[in-house]
């Protein structure tokens, strides 16, 4: 397939997102030892959706994310981000990823403004552009209030944001959030989940949860994942009572 | 080499803004001046040579304290996965890391000319010795940081990190000691292994390239062990 530069969907995804999945994992596997973290996992995320992964701590969402990411490698199965393999083209597929982790971390001694500048500049930023991308993203995330303040001193809320502006400083094409809202109060879980909306379309975004009203509330669709298995993948539009379906799977 | 030296920034201003670097540096130094002084006004002979293995042994009981967060603390507070989904390869996190605290002890080291200095002030000291005790004195910093980096890969304890480290170090040491146990060839590699084996006659002013090599050739083992590590995930 020959693609041109302006060959360019709606959104700003390319048209080469869109023939290929922006995600795509067949029969993937994490094992340590014996025990399969991941169990021959076949999924495909589509590019500008807002895909939730739904299951209970330990059932293998962390680990899905991390093999995205490339902190983790497969032990079996094929999974590509945006057509890219994980394992034979890591550095480009972290090229185009942005990741936060469920704990949001952050190097104390740094602050807001400074981490946001090192990780642009890890992402490979050139310098020219960095001030602007940072600009950007403290507008689009609200931090402009703790962007001076060493980021050992902001709360759970403003954690995450700065961390989600992290991963946004690069204009990724896809967005890995384990549980984002995980800590935040009822008003921040909101917040977050509003943010989340609007990166649809511009962003992939592959979210986890824990809590189904959750998912159900921000994603497009959304995969049941139980001790490393897949149940099932529905689009939350087409099932009107996601609760009994998720009971009828686990 | 961009990534590198972005890292080496990142690796140096940890390094600079933790209380530790500035404690260990401050006894470091502390001991230092206490033993010279003591050593001057008692054998009244313009040489380092005693101050060298001083600052020998102390390195071998501080750089663990300097090493053991690099790694440790990072994966402890899960930073460590920013770095590795970032486009960036482990050998430059390793590097990045090793360079900016073998800068640290260096610098430590380097605060010592001073006394080089006042033998010279007050003396005629031998400076062939001099200059190969420094350089002995480089080698082994670098040795003992890329070890201390990759005891510091293995955990996220950080005392368990400076105990693995402090713990390989005096057994490096002592390593010839039991060669007398062993039948050859296993003798001589305990022998080889040995760090003092390689650093005494250097201090004592006679460099030999097998000695530069041992240390060179352990610390890249060590640097690679520990970015190999990091790719085992």
């Amino acid at each position: 397939m020959t693609i041109s530069p302006s060959d360019v969907a709606p959104h700003g995804v390319s048209a080469r997102s869109v023939d290929v999945p922006a995600i795509s994992a067949i029969n993937v596997s994490k094992r340590y030892g014996r025990v399969a973290a991941l169990d021959r996992l076949t999924l495909d995320v589509r590019a500008g959706e807002v895909f939730g992964l739904l299951g209970p701590n330990g059932s293998g969402k962390t680990t899905f994310m991390r093999l995205l990411a490339g902190y983790l490698l497969p032990s079996a199965g094929g999974l590509t981000v945006a057509g890219r393999d994980v394992v034979s083209e890591s550095l480009a597929v972290r090229r185009r990823i942005g990741y936060v982790p469920e704990s949001a971390p952050l190097y104390p001694y740094m602050r807001v403004g400074e981490f946001l500048i090192f990780m642009a500049r890890l992402r490979g930023l050139p310098e020219g552009e960095i001030a602007a991308a940072v600009e950007r993203v403290v507008e689009r995330l609200a931090l402009s209030a703790v962007l001076h303040k060493p980021t050992r001193t902001l709360s759970r809320g403003y954690r995450q944001r700065t961390a989600l502006a992290q991963a946004l400083i690069h204009e990724p094409d896809i967005l890995i959030l384990d549980e984002p809202t995980n800590g935040l109060d009822p008003r921040q879980i909101i917040e977050m989940r509003e943010l989340i909306r609007s990166f649809a379309g511009r962003h992939t975004v592959l979210m986890s949860s824990h809590i189904l009203s959750e998912v159900e509330k921000t994603a497009d669709r959304v995969a049941v994942l139980l001790n490393g298995r897949l149940l099932g993948v529905r689009a939350v539009a087409d099932t009107p009572n996601l609760e009994q379906w998720f009971l009828s799977l686990t | 080499m961009r990534t590198l030296r972005i890292l080496f920034a990142k690796e140096l201003n940890a390094v600079l803004t933790s209380p530790i670097g500035y404690t260990v540096a401050a006894v470091f130094l502390l001991v230092l001046g206490y033993t010279f002084s003591l050593t001057l006004f008692a054998t009244k002979v313009a040489n380092l040579q005693y101050i060298f293995h001083q600052m020998y042994v102390l390195s071998i009981l501080l750089v663990p304290v300097l090493t053991m967060r690099s790694f440790a603390e990072e994966r402890r507070s899960e930073t460590l996965e920013l770095l590795l989904t970032a486009p960036v390869r482990e050998v430059s996190i390793v590097l990045a890391k090793y360079a900016a605290t073998l800068t640290l002890v260096l610098g430590m080291f380097a605060a010592s000319l001073v006394y080089a200095a006042i033998l010279d002030r007050y003396g005629e000291p031998d400076w062939g010795p001099i200059y190969a005790g420094y350089l002995a004195l480089a080698l082994h910093a670098s040795l003992l940081v890329a070890v201390g980096l990759l005891m510091s890969s293995l955990t996220e304890n950080q005392v368990v990190a400076a105990a693995l480290s402090i713990g390989t170090f005096l057994m490096l040491w002592f390593a010839d000691s039991v060669s007398y146990l062993l039948v050859p060839p296993f003798d001589s590699v305990a022998i080889n292994l040995s760090l003092i084996g390689h650093f005494k006659p250097m201090v004592s002013g006679s460099v030999f390239l097998s000695d530069i090599g041992y240390y060179i050739s352990a610390s890249m083992l060590a640097l690679f062990i520990t970015a190999w590590g990091l790719t085992q995930r």
